[in-house]
This record gives structure tokens, C-alpha cells and sequence, in this order.
């Protein structure tokens, strides 16, 4: 190969790189734009909405909350109560112990006067069989609150026996260790009573991160930004994703996912499709891809809805170990569902969904690692050959921390114009800071836990969920 | 600091750049200069929010104390007008202010909504005699949607009946958000009679806006509903949904022969909650129809007839009972089973002995334990 040959060849793939980061920048520009339309809208809107109403009405829909428990003692029974706090008339709580091997069911019996009862289950969906059987309370207070107690079979087939055991129209589907707000089932079931000109099949809500708030009782108290880097980097993360980038797939009706921490099903679809995919890590994120495959071959005018209220709140990862087992799961989830569905990609017949969600995802969400991973070796070959053009590496890398940095400047603005949660004297500066350190602190964990899942993936096939160790919601500002 | 001959050697190695490079320099200055903006405007904008909502507080408590101070004093001494007017007086200079206004009307409701008798009525009236009730009327001129619907939502709030010509104009407002304050301003002012804007409309009626107009309704101490027959036939599939809803809830047992016709209705929604509204009713005419067009109905239909028969069942029906016990359906087997052992536990107990594949057997045994 002569020299013209290889300089044409390097001058290709920088354009390649170029472009991609081009396209990337543009998308984020995009999406950020249209989030901020939706938002007013969304909260113009919002402020003729009378809440109380639906919360008192008896021909409210009904909505069963599932929540799948393995070794939640440290906290299950205050998390319950949360639950059972929620300000709606016509719900039921569901928690599916899978299988656990502490005694979270004990202490749930105690604390909530549980008998055995006899429940007959319309097995409609094929999961793990029980194991001590199903549990309801002897005292008025709790009647809501049902417990199963199975087999494990991991937190899709949990999900499963709870969509098994529902009477409700509507499931709302989360994880125990959540803090829901006690508004989150009202504002949650709203699209689907309010949009007539299309079907609501599902609802995603906001998750914030909880760590260093004041929780008492399972009530959140007072929200506070957490001391260390690491989860201040994921707030910062989170409000870039929700506020900014959610809300505009929302406005698109292109949205792929909806956080298996707190989303809301039509439960005769969720059931129709078939349920939770026990054999996936990203279950959150298949029964969404599934549910819009589905009711596109079906020619169906659907909308997946979201809510960017704060309603529920979570434990975020406060250390690397934990979080790189986190996102690690969570690239292999992805690269799963993409793989599963991959007949929709650039696939007309299923229009937005064909030809907008699914290519982004795969090209911005799936690859995109796997780009910058390209482009660090690329850039290492370059510095061993004493080729790199160290202007252009500067400028392209200043040019590139700058938009990051000024994405996250945008969600803090979002953030302080819609929410305000965080409203400390001296938070402000934090997160400013946090928004500077962000692309340092927390991308190349970012970076590291997307390859090792892609490698897990590929060589590692035994590997599943990996480990989450939680503080639990009470001691998280501890 | 940056010196003439620094700046000159930038500018020298700037003008030498190739294009793309400039462009990247470039660009990366106007977002360098976008984000010290946005950093210094985000603390102007904390240091806003907070001083906001410390004055909100503050004129809130002010205005409250004011108006709690006047009322009572209005009472015990009897002495309206002169106080009432000079208490308006006080306000009106306050309200050409958006910001205050929209807390004298907020603070004027919040009371409102607590009390009850002569000093409801002494509040509503300070809202009619000050120039709160014109800022309303504005509001409805204006292009801006939101303000049309909030103009609507304080006349509703505040009762006032002679604001309907200019309300009315709305019900076909392009926004469903005005429509809806427009709904609810005609229910909550004109009770039932206000549901005439139901006759003839053409746009849906969310479910969200039935829950709340419904909830609207209830409230009200006169809960004679007129007839709804011309509602529940009409074109709109919406308005006949809400008037079902309103045949459950106020048992509206003289539309029966509008739900047994009903039950034909091309949308497969309204023929389940016709369903529903007869299990209500328990109209046990509805039983043979039911039986003899079982088969033609669809599988949530069915499940539906079931439950209703659960309610109603005789040993007439059991023939068709026996039929179902071998459905495919888990819920329609177990309902079937469930209403053989209530009303011939013989027959039950000879389905027991003799089980075949079609019948689910934790399904039989659950029903002979319970």
C-alpha cells in the first residue's frame, strides 16, 4: 500500500469519526430542544389538572403495584408501607418475594399480620411455582397488600406471577427498594384516561436518585445532593436523560425504554404480548420494544406516555465497583433486545419505531461506546506512530468537553425552571462543578463497564443480574 | 493577561488554520462563552426562585391576615360596605401587579375553600366588586390558551353565572384544556342542566374529563338527573360512555330498554360497560339475550357476562352453565364451575368424579375448598 493509499485511508476515517460525533452532537441538540417545547407544554398543561378528583373517585381505574422482593430485609417492611401510603382509591399492593433467602418474608408476616390464603392464580403467564403460597392481612389497615412468596426465577418471572395474580386494568410495575411519592399513581394513570386519539399502552416515569435525602417513614423529607463524586455524577446523568432526552423520545412517541424502576402497563397487553422475557437482563427495556413490535404488525395507534415529574426515588450506586456492575448489566441488556428485535432496524413497516427509535438506539446507545473505544485505540496506533496532529487532537477534544459540559449545564437549567429539587444554598455551584468534573469522573467508568458488558456478552454467557448491594432507603443518607 | 503580542501570535496561528480547525475553534468559543452565560444566569436564576418563593410566602401570610382581619371584623360589628369597599380599594391597587394578583386570587380560594355561610358569601363578593372579575374577562380575550382556560377556572371557582355568554363561545375552543375548564364551568355553575353541551358534541370526552365532571356531579345536593336516553343514543361514543357511567352511578332503571339495545352497539367498550351497568341494575331480562348471542360476543364479552351472571344466577340457567365448564377461558371456566357448585352441588360433585383434560384441576380443587 503506497502512501497516497494510507493517507486517503486515514483521511476517510476521520471523516467517519467526524461525522458520527457530528451526527451525535446534532441529535443531542435536537432532542434537547424539543424537550424544552414539551416541557412548558407539558407544564402549562398540568396546571389545569385536578388531581384530587381522580383520587377520591370510586370509577377511578384500578391499578395493582407489582414489586418483586430477593434479600430485601434490610428494608422491605419500611418500603412496603411506602407503598401502601399512595394516594389513590382504587389500588392494591403486590409484592412477589422470588425466592429470597433471608427472611424478608417472615418480617413481612409480622409486621403486616399476614395469614396464608387461598388464592387461585389464573396462570396466564408461565413463571416459577410457589413456594409457601400467598399471603394477605388480618388487619383492615393492610387489605390492599397482597405477598407472594415463590420460587426464584429472577425479576422478570417475579414481574410475571405479579401480572398473574393482578385484578387491576392497569399494573404498575417497580422496584421495592423505590420511594414512590405519594401522588405517583394519580399523575402515572393520567395519559392513559386523558389521550382519546390513541391508545396508552405504557407509562414511564422520572427516577431520581434518593442518596443523602432525608427519608422518615417512607416518606421523603428533604432532598440533598449526595457528598460523593460518583453519585453526583449520576444525578447529573439522570436529569440529562430524563428531562432532556426521555421527554423529547416522549414527544416523538419513539420512547424504547421506560425504567424497570417505576413504569405503568396496560395490563391486558402486557399479558397479550406475553409478558416479562425471563431469558434477558434488559426485561425493562424488551417488554417496551416487544409491546410497540407487537401492536405495529397489529396496525395499532398507540403511544407509550411519560410523566418527567419526580415521583419516584432510588439508591444509586455509591461506589465503582457496584456501578460498573450496574451499567454493565445494563449494555448487555441493551445489546440483548437490540439483537432480539433486530428485524425493526431501518425497517419502514414499523415507522417511527423502524426507522427512528431503534436506529438511534443502536447507532448513539449500543455503538457508541464501541466508537469511542475504536477511536482510543485508533488514537494510541496514531501516538506510537508519532502521527497524531496534536492541534486537531486538542481542539476536537476541547470542542467535544465543552458540549458535554454545556448539555449538563442544560439540565440543570431544566431542573432549577421546572422542579427545583435541589434548593440548598450552594447546590447550584455544586452541580456546576459536578458538570465540569462529570466527563473525568464518570465517563471512563462509563466507558469501562460498556466494554466489559460487551464482553460479557459475548464470552461471558452465564453471566446475569451481578451484584447490587444496597444501604436501603432509610440509612442512604448515612 | 493577554498582551498585544500574545494576541497577535493567536491570531496568526488562527488565520494559518485550515478551515475545518477555524470552525472547530471558532464553535468552541461561542460555547465557552454560552457556558460562563449560563453559569453566572444560573445563579441569578437559583438567587430569582428563591427570593420568588419567600415573597410568595410573605404576601400570602399579608394578604390572608388582611382578609381574615376584615372578615371577622365585617361580622361581629356589622358593618359592611364602607370596610368592604375600602378593602377592595387596597387589593385593586395590588392587582394591576400579575404576580400579586395571582396570589390574591390563590389566597381569596384558599379561604374560600375552608369556610363556609356569610363569609363564603363576603368573599365571593370581594371577588365580584373588585377588578379581579375584569382581569378574567381579559383573559378570555387573550390568544394565549392558557389563559383562556385559567380566566375560565376563576369564574368557576368563583361562581360567577353572568360570565356564561362569554364562556360558551369556547365549548368548541381548539385546545382540549379549555374545553375542559369550559365543561367543568358549566357543571359546577349549572348542575345537570350544564350538561347539555353534551347534546351536541362532537369531540371526545376523555375518560379523565368523565372522572372529573362525574366527581363534579356527586358533589351537588340536588342529584336529580334528567333523562339521558338522548345521550346514551348518541353519535358521539364518548357521551354515550358518560352517560352509562351516569345510568350506574344514579341507577337510572328507566333506561333499560336503551341498554338492552345497547347491547348491540358497534363499539365493543360500550357493549362492556353496557354489561356492567345491567350487572349493577341486576336486570335479569338481560339474561337471555345474553345467553342466546353468547357465542357471537367476544372473549372480554363473555367474561363479562359471566361476572354479571355470578350476581344473578338461577337453576334455569344451568344448562348453560354446564356448557361453559369446559371453556377455554380460565376466567370463564372458573366463574362457569364456581356457579354449578352454588346452585346444583350434585351436578358439581359429578363433574368432580368425572374430569377430563379440559377441565383445570387446581381450578376444581380451589372451588370444592371454597
Amino acid at each position: 500500500m503506497n502512501t497516497t493509499t494510507l493517507n486517503t485511508i486515514i483521511q476517510i476515517i476521520h471523516y467517519l469519526f467526524f461525522s458520527y460525533a457530528f451526527l451525535a452532537i446534532f441529535s443531542y441538540v435536537v432532542l434537547s430542544i424539543i424537550s424544552a417545547f414539551e416541557t412548558v407544554d407539558y407544564f402549562k398543561k398540568n396546571s389545569f389538572v385536578n388531581y384530587k378528583k381522580i383520587l377520591s373517585s370510586n370509577i377511578a381505574p384500578s391499578i395493582s403495584i407489582i414489586a418483586p422482593a430477593y434479600n430485601e430485609s434490610l428494608n422491605i417492611v419500611e418500603n412496603v408501607r411506602s407503598l401502601l401510603s399512595n394516594h389513590y382509591a382504587n389500588y392494591d399492593v403486590i409484592i412477589v418475594n422470588d425466592g429470597s433467602k433471608d427472611n424478608s418474608l417472615e418480617l413481612l408476616i409480622k409486621a403486616y399480620d399476614l395469614v396464608k390464603t387461598n388464592y387461585l392464580i389464573n396462570p396466564q403467564l408461565k413463571t416459577q411455582p410457589l413456594r409457601k403460597g400467598v399471603f394477605k392481612s388480618t388487619n383492615p389497615a393492610f387489605e390492599k397488600l397482597i405477598v407472594v412468596d415463590k420460587e426464584n426465577g429472577g425479576k422478570a418471572d417475579a414481574l410475571n406471577m405479579g401480572l398473574n395474580i393482578s385484578n387491576s386494568k392497569y399494573v404498575a410495575c417497580i422496584d421495592v427498594d423505590c420511594l414512590l411519592l405519594e401522588d405517583a399513581l394519580q399523575k402515572m394513570v393520567k395519559p392513559f384516561l386523558e389521550i382519546t386519539d390513541k391508545k396508552v399502552v405504557a407509562t414511564g416515569g422520572v427516577i431520581r436518585i434518593a442518596n443523602n435525602s432525608i427519608i422518615k417513614e417512607g416518606k421523603l423529607m428533604e432532598v440533598n445532593l449526595p457528598n460523593k463524586l460518583i453519585e453526583r455524577a449520576q444525578i447529573l446523568e439522570y436529569l440529562r436523560s430524563f428531562l432532556l432526552g426521555r421527554m423529547a423520545w416522549s414527544r416523538l412517541n419513539g420512547l424504547l425504554v421506560i425504567s424497570g424502576a417505576f413504569g405503568m402497563f396496560h395490563k391486558k397487553i402486557a399479558i397479550e404480548i406475553g409478558g416479562y422475557d425471563t431469558s434477558t437482563v434488559g426485561e425493562d427495556m424488551e417488554i417496551i420494544v416487544r409491546m410497540r413490535r407487537h401492536l405495529e404488525e397489529q396496525k395499532v395507534n398507540y403511544k407509550v406516555a411519560y410523566i418527567p415529574d419526580p415521583l419516584c426515588w432510588t439508591e444509586a450506586p455509591d461506589n465503582y465497583k457496584i456501578f460498573v456492575s450496574q451499567r454493565n448489566r445494563w449494555t448487555r441488556g441493551t445489546i440483548e433486545v437490540l439483537r432480539k428485535h433486530r428485524k425493526l432496524a431501518f425497517n419502514p413497516n414499523y415507522r417511527n419505531l423502524g426507522i427512528l427509535s431503534y436506529p438511534y438506539w443502536l447507532i448513539f446507545e449500543r455503538l457508541a461506546p464501541v466508537v469511542e473505544v475504536i477511536g482510543i485505540i485508533y488514537f494510541g496506533i496514531l501516538l506510537a506512530l508519532r502521527e497524531v496532529k496534536w492541534d486537531y487532537a486538542l481542539a476536537f477534544f476541547i470542542l467535544a468537553y465543552l458540549f458535554t459540559t454545556l448539555l449538563s449545564l442544560g439540565a440543570i437549567y431544566s431542573e432549577e425552571l421546572t422542579y427545583h429539587q435541589y434548593k440548598k444554598k450552594g447546590t447550584g455551584f455544586k452541580l456546576i462543578l459536578i458538570s465540569l468534573l462529570e466527563p473525568f469522573v464518570l465517563h471512563p467508568f462509563v466507558l469501562y463497564a460498556a466494554v466489559r458488558g460487551n464482553l460479557d456478552y459475548f464470552f461471558n454467557k452465564k453471566k446475569k443480574w451481578g451484584e447490587m448491594t444496597r444501604k436501603g432507603m432509610g440509612n442512604i443518607n448515612k | 493577561m493577554l498582551n498585544l503580542e500574545t494576541f497577535k501570535i493567536l491570531q496568526n496561528y488562527f488565520q494559518q488554520l485550515p478551515i475545518e480547525l477555524k470552525f472547530v475553534w471558532v464553535l468552541s468559543f461561542i460555547l465557552t462563552v454560552f457556558a460562563i452565560i449560563f453559569t453566572f444566569y444560573l445563579k441569578i436564576l437559583r438567587n430569582s426562585l428563591r427570593k420568588k418563593e419567600a415573597l410568595t410566602i410573605k404576601y400570602q401570610k399579608e394578604y390572608e391576615d388582611l382578609l381574615l382581619s376584615f372578615l371577622f371584623e365585617e361580622i361581629e360589628n356589622n358593618e359592611l360596605s364602607n370596610k368592604q369597599n375600602q378593602f377592595i380599594k387596597t387589593i385593586e391597587n395590588e392587582i394591576n401587579n400579575n404576580f400579586k394578583r395571582k396570589i390574591i386570587v390563590e389566597t381569596l380560594l384558599k379561604l374560600k375553600n375552608e369556610v363556609s355561610g356569610e363569609i363564603e358569601t363576603a368573599i365571593q363578593d370581594i371577588y365580584l366588586k373588585s377588578n379581579l372579575k375584569e382581569h378574567a374577562y381579559k383573559q378570555l380575550k387573550s390568544k394565549k390558551w392558557d389563559k383562556v382556560a385559567n380566566g375560565i377556572k376563576e369564574f368557576t371557582k368563583f361562581k360567577v353565572k353572568e360570565a356564561y355568554p362569554e364562556i360558551k363561545k369556547l365549548i368548541k375552543y381548539p385546545k382540549k384544556e379549555v374545553r375542559k375548564e369550559v365543561e367543568l364551568y358549566l357543571v359546577s355553575l349549572f348542575h345537570f342542566e350544564g350538561l347539555e353541551f353534551l347534546n351536541d358534541l362532537k369531540i371526545s370526552l376523555s375518560e379523565w374529563d368523565q372522572i372529573e365532571l362525574l366527581e363534579e356531579l356527586q358533589k351537588l345536593d340536588n342529584q336529580e338527573i334528567p333523562d339521558i336516553t338522548v345521550w346514551l343514543n348518541s353519535k358521539n361514543e364518548s357521551v354515550v360512555s358518560f352517560s352509562l357511567k351516569l345510568a350506574k352511578i344514579y341507577n337510572k332503571y328507566e333506561t333499560v330498554e336503551t341498554l338492552l339495545k345497547l347491547l348491540n352497539h358497534k363499539n365493543q367498550k360500550i357493549r362492556l360497560q353496557v354489561i356492567d351497568v345491567l350487572t349493577h341494575l341486576q336486570v335479569f331480562d338481560a339474561k337471555d339475550i345474553l345467553k342466546n348471542s353468547f357465542k357471537k360476543r367476544s372473549q372480554e364479552e363473555k367474561i363479562a357476562i359471566f361476572k354479571m351472571f355470578e350476581n344473578i344466577c338461577e337453576p334455569s340457567d344451568e344448562d348453560f352453565i354446564v356448557e361453559n365448564t369446559t371453556n377455554s377461558n380460565f376466567e370463564i371456566q372458573y366463574l362457569a364451575i364456581k356457579m354449578l357448585k352454588e346452585i346444583n352441588e350434585k351436578a358439581f360433585n359429578y363433574l368432580l368424579k368425572n374430569q377430563n383434560k379440559f377441565y383445570n384441576k387446581e381450578l376444581l380443587k380451589f372451588v370444592q375448598n371454597n
